[in-house]
């Protein structure tokens, strides 16, 4: 008999067999159920009616039949989907956007982990943290309200330095030759900091006596990070690059939705925006539906297999 | 003490310009929209304000915050942040105890079934039209009812109870006390810490979330702070676009959309001494978990 089922309080039922006692176990908590109610109907209602609601992805959708007055198409949005090039532009601009986030903006938080460790001085390590966690905190729409600002070619501050060098004034968020680097950048403006969390936490975790030993034999401040700290949070490094890859197809939709327009839809535009325009700029239901959905198994594929892959690799699992 | 060697003392000025960098990259963009927002107005268009406020004024940033709109929007907000908080608090926790126990015959499936959401949905449109067949099409329950549980705060509370020692549980239920009673007199009470952690996770999200405002709301009346600012952003920014003499006149000034922009940022940094406490603990009881 083990703790929770004291907790649970049926020293008896354990006494009878085993489906009679799975039965006194329900009889005993129907409160239990009662608790979980509202939870079980946000769940079914909020999250699994949206999955039925899937089924439109193979039907001509028509908002006034529903689901069971909608003709059913089979495969012909999926069949549209491979061979429009628009599809094929946004899958393009999601993957290379994701790519550009995770080359340049993963390795970031744990370079800073690693340096701010180095740091003895606890008023200037704190003053730091504080101030690269805060944008973590900030909506999109106030980031790209921030940046905007500083970018834009009419007296942004940006343009004006580049001006004072004798350029020429650039219009950052209107030009698909800039557009990414934009989107790359305040991503990473927005969460470097915040993603160093972890990696500190991690290395508080390794044990002092290993760079004692170090130090005796000798080993430099470099010497002990390369040796000792990068191999200490090696293991979380992984962990986290796997979990950051499961995200591969979402390559910012949210942040894209407040920062893009027409202009840099060529460069710009990534499957999560191009269904919000799609489905709810054209009420192109059914279509843009089915390119969610490819998103959602392209993404439910990624994360299992990430998973696995820790399992296997750390022994760990992500949840 | 081993004395410095040059080595140490330089690698120790690299790290700390890199860190020093670090953090003025983080404060420049805020320094500048700061002085925008309190600038003269022919400053900013030409280009003359970069870290310091040039022909300090305050009237912009009177005429953004006691605008009817930006205090309407202002009040939807808040109205949002607590009632989504308190209620995604409660069901969160009630959901999470019995799901805390393992011998409740059904807790093991449930658990699945809100793990498999983490990892897959409907998606955009789908959950769009559940919402407008709800008929929750601008209304504010549209904000609240579909976040009212994230399945990983749900876990963190969930691996929290489980956490607990279970002696005041058995004592209060062999004096015949019901779960319920259990939950709210003895667990909720020992789980203050949990939360307030969650408590804040919840309360950012809803504070500054936009995307579900912008899926379903459209009538100004009830438009929250985030919508209401993007509103000003854009609008300031697809006027850039084809910029022409006639353009310029009806394009809110820069001005004021900076201060539109600093007045909702400030919300955010009176809790930031919270949040950066309760935040952090719980990013690592997340990532300890494993």
């Amino acid at each position: 008999m083990n703790k929770s089922e004291i907790s649970l309080g049926y020293q008896q039922a354990v006494k009878t067999g085993a489906g009679g006692r799975r039965w006194r176990l329900i009889r005993s908590n129907l409160d239990m159920y009662a608790l979980l109610l509202p939870g079980l109907v946000f769940l079914l209602l909020f999250k699994y009616t949206p999955m039925y609601g899937i089924l439109i992805a193979f039907q001509d959708f028509n908002i006034f039949g529903g689901i069971g007055g909608s003709e059913w198409v089979g495969l012909a949005q999926f069949e549209k989907l491979i061979h429009s090039s628009d599809f094929m532009n946004v899958l393009i601009n999601t993957l290379v956007i994701s790519l550009y986030k995770i080359v340049i903006l993963f390795p970031i938080p744990v370079l800073i982990a690693l340096l701010l460790n180095e740091v003895k001085r606890m008023f200037f390590k704190r003053t730091i943290q504080t101030v690269i966690y805060l944008p973590h905190f900030l909506s999109w729409v106030i980031i790209s309200g921030l940046f905007i600002t500083i970018l834009s070619p009419a007296g942004g501050l940006v343009n004006e330095i580049i001006s004072s060098f004798g350029g020429h004034p650039v219009s950052f968020l209107t030009d698909n030759q800039f557009f990414r680097s934009v989107i790359v950048f305040t991503a990473g403006w927005k969460e470097t900091g915040w993603n160093a969390i972890v990696f500190i936490a991690a290395i508080a975790g390794i044990e002092q006596e290993q760079y004692e030993a170090a130090a005796i034999d000798g080993a430099g401040r470099i010497r002990q990070m390369i040796s000792i700290t990068l191999p200490g949070i090696l293991p979380t490094v992984v962990l986290m690059f796997i979990l950051r890859i499961g995200s591969l197809l979402e390559a910012g939709t949210e942040q894209i939705l407040t920062m893009y327009n027409p202009l840099v839809y060529q460069t710009g535009d990534v499957i999560g925006t191009y269904v919000y325009r799609l489905g709810l700029g054209q009420q192109d239901y059914s279509f843009s539906t089915a390119v969610g959905l490819f998103n959602s198994v392209v993404g439910f594929v990624l994360v299992l297999s990430g998973n696995m892959l820790s399992r296997k690799f750390l022994n760990r699992s992500i949840w | 003490m081993r004395s410095k060697t040059i080595g140490s003392l330089c690698f120790d000025a690299g790290i700390y310009l890199f860190l020093t960098a670090m953090g003025l990259i983080t404060l420049l963009p805020f320094a500048n929209v700061l002085s925008k927002s309190v600038s003269e107005e022919w400053a900013i268009t030409s280009g003359k304000v970069g870290i310091f406020p040039v022909g300090f004024q305050l009237d912009t940033m009177k005429f953004v915050v006691t605008s009817s709109q930006f205090l309407h929007s202002l009040l939807i907000s808040v109205i949002v942040t607590l009632v989504g908080t308190l209620l995604s608090l409660l069901i969160t926790a009630m959901t999470a105890y019995p799901l805390s126990k393992r011998e409740l015959p059904g807790s093991g499936i449930l658990i699945v079934m809100f793990i498999f959401t983490m990892m897959f949905s409907g998606g955009i449109i789908p959950n769009y039209l559940l919402i407008r067949q709800l008929g929750l099409i601008n209304h504010l329950g549209s904000l609240i009812l579909p976040a009212l549980i994230n399945v990983f705060n749900m876990l963190v509370i969930k691996s929290y109870f489980e956490s607990l020692p279970e002696s005041l549980e058995e004592s209060a239920k062999l004096e015949g006390a019901r779960n319920y009673t259990i939950l709210f007199r003895i667990i909720l009470p020992l789980s203050a810490p949990v939360l307030a952690t969650i408590g804040l996770f919840y309360a950012v999200s809803f504070w500054n979330d936009y995307f579900n405002p912008m899926l379903y709301i459209n009538s100004s009346n009830l438009k929250p702070l985030q919508l209401y600012l993007q509103d000003i952003v854009m609008n300031a920014d697809s006027s850039s676009l084809n910029r022409s003499a006639d353009d310029l006149m009806n394009v809110p000034a820069e001005g004021v959309r900076a201060a539109t922009v600093i007045a909702s940022t400030v919300p955010i940094l009176l809790v930031y001494p919270f949040l950066q406490k309760y935040f952090i603990k719980g990013v690592l009881i997340g990532s300890v978990k494993g």
